[in-house]
């Protein structure tokens, strides 16, 4: 029965080749993810000892940018890699063993935590959350979690992934003699036909015979038209999925974006907006006339009226504000250097600072910034926003704005900086 | 064996080898065991020893002994972070994914493939594949496109926020390839039916 299944399933894709091929892509871009996650993961929760490039400037929008677009094409990518090996859910018998438990097991996990890990991570991109666990803490455990089954998937499938990694070892070979994988000739009728015939019986009984004989009555397919067609179909998905979606944060592709959860522009001041002034619950103080900002060194503290910050030197930069969900905005900003204020202070150059939100709550109503970016001639207190005085929704009356750091540390609604000492 | 063109690459030598390809199968089938044998049990290719399949297989355990570290870690990490009435959630969901792939959409798509094989039976084999790409093309980009228009429906925190008519877009999308299938459906027909300019594998059955 479980034969007869595999022998149903057998197609001149589903081979080590095609697996390895895939594989390899699919392996590609969960590094990728994780990658570009873990930088994501320790900009936003650094360790002491940690420091950050603030160069390029749209550093953070590229690595973030690319962990969701490789994360998109996880889908395409992972979906073709499940086709090609769906027989091995068939492999009889199910278990030899404890050995070969523990390897399906971790296949099992493997596939079912991949498939809840992009689910997520896209849900995440729209902002919906129909999940009992909290979405962050997850996705970064899930992280380390599938590095480690993918590293351990490697491991176990090496000889077949050494065996098929390139072309000219035995791969294009039709037979595609492997344990775990069907191979395609076998699914051929003559051999079922014969099968049929050495059994004695004209016409199949029951209901799997007769499914079974269902299939076979199917045309097949060639395998080369069979196989350039199942790889045609892949890139393409990957490339739709991505062309259409990655025009959230990589301009060229702003006009074809049809189905990514931001566009470029479309916000106040041309700039979308993560947190609104509603959730994080800050209008009243933010509109507030008696608002001052905070500054806090060493025992030592100043407030500013949003109209003495205006009065002091003012510095106009452009830097896209990068989001962990993946789209990002150029703008040009406009307010005072950090840098200054620091100075004006006498804070020590290796001090970090504490930016602290008028926000209650929430996650990132404070956040860390590292010496690196309070020295950067490009951080600014920004106090307006291309060309205009700053929308609430975009931190009225004043934000953070830092080359290379993801949006949710972007401080809006600023009220205290103080120095970590 | 003659070895089939797997990359599409579509020379003329290849095309050859394929037919003859076909002919070696089904009829004969001792040319297939006998490559098998030749994989499983000759020697194997040149530059694979016995101190190279040592070294494979201390690779191999360095590699499952670092990944189960790298998992560990994970737990730890979740554990750690997540509270523990949440963490049975996590493992529904995962179990949840294995058996929304294997047990539905798997299925699907494999009686899917086999309807429309039966369906198209009297047209060439390419032209199936065509059309078989264009609907998986269409399902996989309505895959991520559908929750957009589910989670648009739950009012999204800001309008800048889902700001798309991701119906309208998934509406064009669909018809744009709809017909860019239909028009390679069409050329790979009229194609079929001059076998001077047919690839021999390519006439299906």
């Amino acid at each position: 029965m479980m034969y007869e299944a595999q022998r149903a399933l057998a197609s001149p894709v589903r081979n080590p080749r095609m697996a390895t091929v895939i594989g390899r892509l699919l392996g590609a871009a969960f590094l990728v993810c994780f990658g570009t996650g873990l930088y994501s993961h320790f900009l936003q929760e650094p360790q002491d000892w940690m420091r950050f490039a603030t160069r390029p400037e749209y550093l953070y929008q590229v690595t973030q940018g690319t962990h969701i677009i490789a994360g998109i094409a996880c889908f395409p990518l992972l979906l073709a890699k499940l086709y090609i090996v769906f027989p091995d859910l068939f492999a009889y018998p199910p278990l030899q063993g404890f050995v070969h438990f523990l390897e399906r097991a971790s296949i099992a996990l493997f596939v079912g935590a991949s498939l809840v890990q992009i689910t997520i991570g896209l849900l995440n991109t729209y902002q919906w959350y129909p999940w009992p666990f909290p979405f962050r803490q997850v996705h970064f455990a899930l992280g380390w979690v599938l590095i480690g089954l993918l590293v351990i998937h490697i491991g176990v499938k090496l000889p077949i992934i050494a065996r098929y990694w390139s072309k000219s070892s035995g791969s294009g070979d039709d037979s595609g003699d492997d344990d775990h994988l069907v191979d395609a000739v076998s699914a051929d009728r003559a051999s079922h036909a014969e099968a049929v015939r050495l059994s004695g019986a004209s016409r199949p009984g029951g209901v799997t015979g007769r499914v079974l004989d269902y299939i076979d009555a199917t045309p097949q397919v060639t395998s080369r038209v069979s196989r350039r067609g199942f790889l045609t179909t892949v890139g393409v998905a990957t490339t739709a999925v991505v062309g259409l979606t990655a025009g959230q944060t990589f301009t060229p592709l702003n006009a074809v974006n049809l189905f990514a959860p931001r566009k470029k522009g479309v916000g106040q001041q041309g700039v979308p907006v993560n947190r609104t002034s509603e959730q994080a619950k800050v209008a009243d103080a933010a509109m507030a006339s008696s608002w001052t900002l905070t500054l806090a060194v060493s025992g030592t503290e100043r407030s500013f009226t949003r109209a003495e910050l205006l009065a002091l030197p003012q510095t106009e930069v452009r830097l896209p504000i990068a989001c962990v969900e993946g789209w990002s905005q150029m703008a040009n900003w406009r307010g005072v250097r950090l840098r200054d204020l620091a100075e004006m202070m006498n804070a020590a150059p290796e001090t970090a600072f504490r930016l602290i939100s008028l926000e209650q709550r929430g996650s990132f109503s404070k956040t860390q910034m590292g010496s690196e970016y309070v020295r950067d001639p490009l951080t600014l207190v920004a106090l307006e926003l291309n060309g205009e005085t700053l929308d609430l929704e975009h931190g009225y009356p004043a934000r953070m704005i830092a080359p290379g750091r993801p949006g949710v540390l972007q401080t809006k609604w600023l009220s205290r900086i103080e120095a970590i000492s | 064996m003659t070895r089939p063109d797997a990359d599409g690459s579509g020379h003329e030598t290849s095309r050859l080898g394929m037919r003859a390809h076909k002919n070696a199968v089904g009829p004969n089938p001792g040319d297939g065991s006998t490559e098998r044998v030749g994989n499983g049990l000759n020697p194997p290719p040149a530059g694979i020893t016995p101190s190279s399949g040592r070294r494979m297989r201390n690779i191999r355990l360095v590699l499952v002994g670092g990944g189960v570290l790298l998992m560990a870690w994970g737990a730890l990490v979740m554990f750690d972070s997540v509270r523990p009435a949440r963490i049975p959630g996590v493992a529904l969901w995962i179990a949840a994914a294995i058996v929304l792939h294997d047990g539905i959409v798997a299925p699907i798509v494999l009686a899917g493939g086999i309807a429309l094989r039966r369906a198209g039976r009297r047209i060439t084999g390419t032209v199936v594949v065509i059309v078989q790409s264009g609907i998986v093309v269409g399902s996989i980009v309505s895959l991520i496109a559908v929750p957009t228009l589910v989670a648009k429906n739950f009012a999204p925190a800001n309008p800048t926020v889902l700001p798309l008519n991701y119906g309208l877009n998934l509406g064009i999308f669909w018809v744009v390839l709809a017909a860019v299938t239909v028009g390679l459906s069409v050329w790979a027909f009229l194609r079929g039916r001059h076998p001077a300019e047919t690839f021999p594998d390519d006439s299906g059955r």
